[in-house]
């Protein structure tokens, strides 16, 4: 594992190759412009000590300006506990909005720095064993950064999660570094490489869990990308049962227009 | 023998007019391509594949345009209209601002600009 892990930094770090797509778990401060509209899609398998689950959310961003994206969420879930019938549909749907804060642009490359407040409302069914939704408000508070050169794409997000009906709130956070693996030219098949964390921490009981998450990216044209993210927990703190295992996420964004 | 001179006439006639139509159109080519104006433009910021599609998708959409060459690497774009409809330097930075980049010099120019790349076919 440190010695698969070592390998993934050494290759993210010594490759000297160009710009890249967006981070797959991690938010992009990149909005695209004026009518730069976009659907983003995945599927992601959550295997569990006790349970898998399979999420397919849909999102759907709108730019309004240059520098004001809102978008939409539509999630579908479907929850298999061990010995147990599969239970599914729509869960949480969420809106969002992203609004730039600042922006630094050179040649080939750029700094932005974006806020970022989603809204989740309990649309997801919890009647039903396993609930698909969670049966609370969200309301998301955070930041976007990233710094994306011709040789490096750095971003991180991370916020303040505000729930109701006496649930804790948490704090979230991702990391991610891509690499893109061919030259940069336009337009031109792209094969990026990423490795991102993704952190949660939860206030009230105090529960901490990190995943590293190394993904690809392939851009074969000028409309569409397909990703995917191997996302393994290094930390998982005071969780007894029901632990997770891995995560795998398979997606595809394309630009309509 | 009017006859024949008729028919010698006639072919004659046709061959003057098929030389005349040959050469205007030779002509009218080489006047459209001295009449284009090319334009480079810097734009920054642009660093990523999804930042150049962008680009290239608002400046197709200027009149005249058919043709737009992006190099990410140097941040730059080409394109080129026919003089008759040249467009303003204010309206193209219009178009880099609304895409969410920065604009850099924009350079007009009667011949193409030498590139690092190697020119696409239109």
């Amino acid at each position: 594992m440190n010695r698969q892990l070592l390998t993934i930094l050494l290759l993210a770090f010594t490759i000297n190759v160009f710009a890249q797509g967006p981070p797959i778990t991690t938010g992009t401060p990149v909005m695209l412009g004026l009518e730069g509209n976009g659907i983003r899609t995945f599927g992601k398998i959550i295997s569990k000590e006790n349970t898998n689950i399979y999420v397919q959310p849909i999102g759907i961003p709108y730019n309004i300006s240059p520098k004001f994206q809102i978008g939409g969420i539509l999630p579908f879930k479907f929850i298999t506990p061990k010995r147990a019938e599969t239970n599914g549909g729509i869960a949480d749907v969420t809106l969002f909005t992203k609004y730039q804060l600042y922006k630094k642009d050179e040649k080939a490359k750029t700094f932005r720095v974006l806020a970022n407040i989603k809204q989740s409302f309990p649309t997801g069914k919890t009647s039903s064993i396993p609930q698909i939704g969670s049966g609370i408000y969200q309301t998301y508070v955070g930041f976007i950064v990233g710094k994306i050169s011709s040789a490096i794409g750095i971003y991180g997000d991370f916020g303040y999660n505000i729930t109701s009906n006496g649930a804790s709130d948490n704090f979230l956070y991702n990391f991610s570094v891509g690499v893109p693996l061919l030259p940069q030219k336009y337009p031109q098949k792209q094969i990026n490489t990423f490795l991102e964390f993704n952190g949660n921490y939860v206030f009230n009981p105090k529960i901490h869990t990190l995943f590293i998450s190394p993904g690809l990216q392939f851009i074969p044209g000028r409309r569409i990308l397909f990703e995917t993210s191997f996302q393994m927990p290094i930390v998982q703190n005071n969780i007894s049962t029901n632990k997770t295992k891995y995560m795998l996420l398979l997606g595809t964004r394309f630009l309509i227009n | 023998m009017k006859k024949i001179f008729n028919n010698t006439a006639i072919f004659s006639f046709s061959i003057l007019l098929l030389c005349l139509l040959f050469s205007s159109s030779v002509n009218a080519q080489t006047d459209t391509k001295k009449e284009r104006v090319y334009i480079k433009i810097e734009i920054k910021g642009m660093a990523c594949p999804y930042c150049a599609f962008g680009m290239e998708k608002e400046l197709k959409k200027v009149a005249g345009v058919d043709n737009v060459e992006i190099e990410l690497k140097e941040g730059l774009a080409y394109i080129s209209t026919p003089i008759s409809q040249k467009p303003t330097k204010e309206s193209l930075e219009k178009i880099i601002i609304d895409g969410g980049f920065t604009v850099g010099t924009i350079e007009f120019s009667s011949s193409a600009f030498k590139r690092t790349k190697t020119k696409k076919k239109e």
